[in-house]
């Protein structure tokens, strides 16, 4: 019971986007040596969920999208070297992601990442006006589950189909399931360059990534 | 004077003033090459910029805006254009001047900055205010009203608004961009309508709008709510639909004109004074929205 009591105040503090009780709650849970995986998982990332469900509900928008992704990702940042010296892997999978060549606009997809970051993906944020080519090279050098490519610009879209042609030119399409994403972006296009889905918003990206890898 | 017909045609309960559409969806139908910044063109490709212009005068629209959306100092930094600053809004103003018929007007576009302000970017009011102040500098000598647009900060609205005041006395619309969620109109940002229209009322603006984002059907939901909520006169500029690209690498809108148009009429009759569209629409769009007004 006090151990429920306690992943409800950790989730209650992720969704009241208190950061400095959520600190403070990750490194009680350190010094505890309480089982960090069923920390994350019920507490921290219980309240990732719940402020996914507020965003869908129109309670929440962009800052506190953002300002619950980077408490999420500093509690992790107290956690995950605990963890790992423990042995554990609690990475739900490798993503890779970019906004793609010739397109600056970056915040969206900083957006993406920071939420699957939250939600238990390694993510390699390779920012914006990012080449095809570099992309893959970089999905090919972390072993990559997923790469994730935006696009803001209608005038852009067609470098998203360019990285799954190259990718299929390579011999290479099995390797990664390819995620698109940005304003214009939309399901006929996924459909269209043969990507294995499209995401409308940072909470859709989280999920179909997750459904994408079976977790 | 020519600064005084926007007033008269705002207290005239008969006109209905028509706006222009797209300009990029329609820089991009005459072939120009992805990835730069379509203000850029004022300078490389003003005789483009020149065509989208007088195509929309020659439809019927009393009146057009500079080709100047992204050229605020701040959206210019990020696309290391921001000594272009000058040269890119005077062209703009250059192009217009000669597309415009006599008693037509010309329209000031300032589009957001492109930076957010913490916790989703790093933009101060400081910044939004001094970069806005660098491009109506600009623009002033040369326009007949202002129209602020795509704002999905109010905050960041109130910074262009200031900056314009602080140079010009000259009419503004100010328009907010919104989606649709499940409690209502909001901002990505999360300004409700209802914040929004309280604050573009304080600042006195004297267009209240919304453009971008919204597909035509939406906007007419849009226009009722906002009609309940102020008395200032209102100007819509919706999508049309969602893009789709085909196996030529085209763009496409496919929401049929008439469809578009027809939305458009819903709106005026909501009591909307200033009509026009935003993405995806054409000359062809506002020709066919002239014919509607002209037939009320």
């Amino acid at each position: 019971m006090a151990q429920e009591h306690f992943f409800k105040e950790i989730s209650d503090a992720i969704v009241n986007l208190d950061k400095e009780k959520a600190i403070n709650l990750a490194h009680k849970a350190v010094f505890e040596n309480m089982n960090l995986l069923e920390v994350i998982e019920k507490g921290f990332g219980d309240g990732i969920r719940r402020i996914g469900d507020l965003w869908e509900e129109g309670e929440f928008f962009l800052p506190e999208l953002m300002l619950g992704g980077t408490i999420m990702q500093e509690s992790m940042e107290i956690l995950l070297p605990k963890l790992k010296s423990s042995g554990e892997n609690i990475t739900l999978g490798t993503v890779v992601i970019a906004t793609i060549e010739g397109d600056i606009h970056s915040i969206g997809k900083t957006i993406v990442g920071t939420m699957l970051s939250a939600n238990g993906f390694e993510v390699y944020d390779l920012g914006a006006d990012v080449p095809a080519e570099h992309i893959i090279n970089i999905a090919m050098e972390k072993n990559a589950d997923v790469i994730g490519v935006s696009a803001l610009l209608t005038t852009t879209m067609f470098g998203q189909k360019k990285i799954i042609d190259i990718l299929e030119k390579k011999g290479l399409r099995s390797k990664f399931k390819v995620v698109i994403g940005g304003a214009p972006v939309n399901k006929s296009w996924a459909e269209e360059c043969k990507a294995d889905g499209f995401a409308g918003s940072a909470i859709e990206a989280v999920k179909l990534v997750k459904t994408l890898l079976n977790k | 004077m020519i600064e005084m017909l926007f007033h008269d045609w705002l207290k005239d309960d008969s006109k209905i003033i028509l706006f222009d559409g797209g300009m990029g969806s329609e820089i991009f139908k005459r072939g120009i090459k992805p990835g730069n910044l379509p203000d850029a063109l004022n300078i490389d490709k003003s005789d483009v910029i020149y065509e989208i212009h007088k195509a929309y005068y020659d439809a019927g629209a009393d009146m057009c805006q500079t080709n100047t959306f992204g050229a605020s100092y701040l959206n210019l930094q990020i696309y290391k254009l921001e000594n272009k600053i000058n040269e890119i809004n005077k062209r703009a103003l250059e192009i217009i001047k000669k597309a415009c018929p006599p008693n037509h007007l010309i329209v000031a576009d300032i589009g957001p900055s492109g930076e957010f302000r913490p916790p989703v970017g790093k933009a101060s009011q400081d910044q939004w205010l001094s970069s806005f102040i660098q491009q109506v500098n600009f623009l002033e000598n040369g326009v007949d009203l202002w129209h602020i647009e795509t704002m999905s900060d109010i905050e960041e609205m109130v910074a262009a608004i200031e900056a314009i005041r602080g140079i010009s006395t000259k009419p503004i619309i100010s328009s907010m961009t919104y989606k649709k969620t499940k409690r209502g109109f909001f901002t990505i940002m999360g300004d409700s309508l209802e914040k929004c229209v309280q604050i573009q009322e304080i600042a006195n603006v004297d267009v209240i709008g919304a453009n971008c984002t919204l597909g035509s059907k939406e906007m007419v939901e849009l226009i009722q709510e906002l009609k309940n909520l102020t008395n200032k006169p209102l100007s819509a500029k919706p999508n049309a639909g969602q893009p789709r690209i085909d196996s030529n690498n085209r763009v496409h809108y496919d929401q049929p004109i008439k469809d578009f148009v027809s939305d458009i009429g819903k709106i005026i009759q909501l009591g909307t004074k200033v009509v026009g569209g935003c993405c995806g629409t054409s000359p062809d769009t506002i020709r066919d929205i002239r014919k509607v007004i002209d037939s009320l």
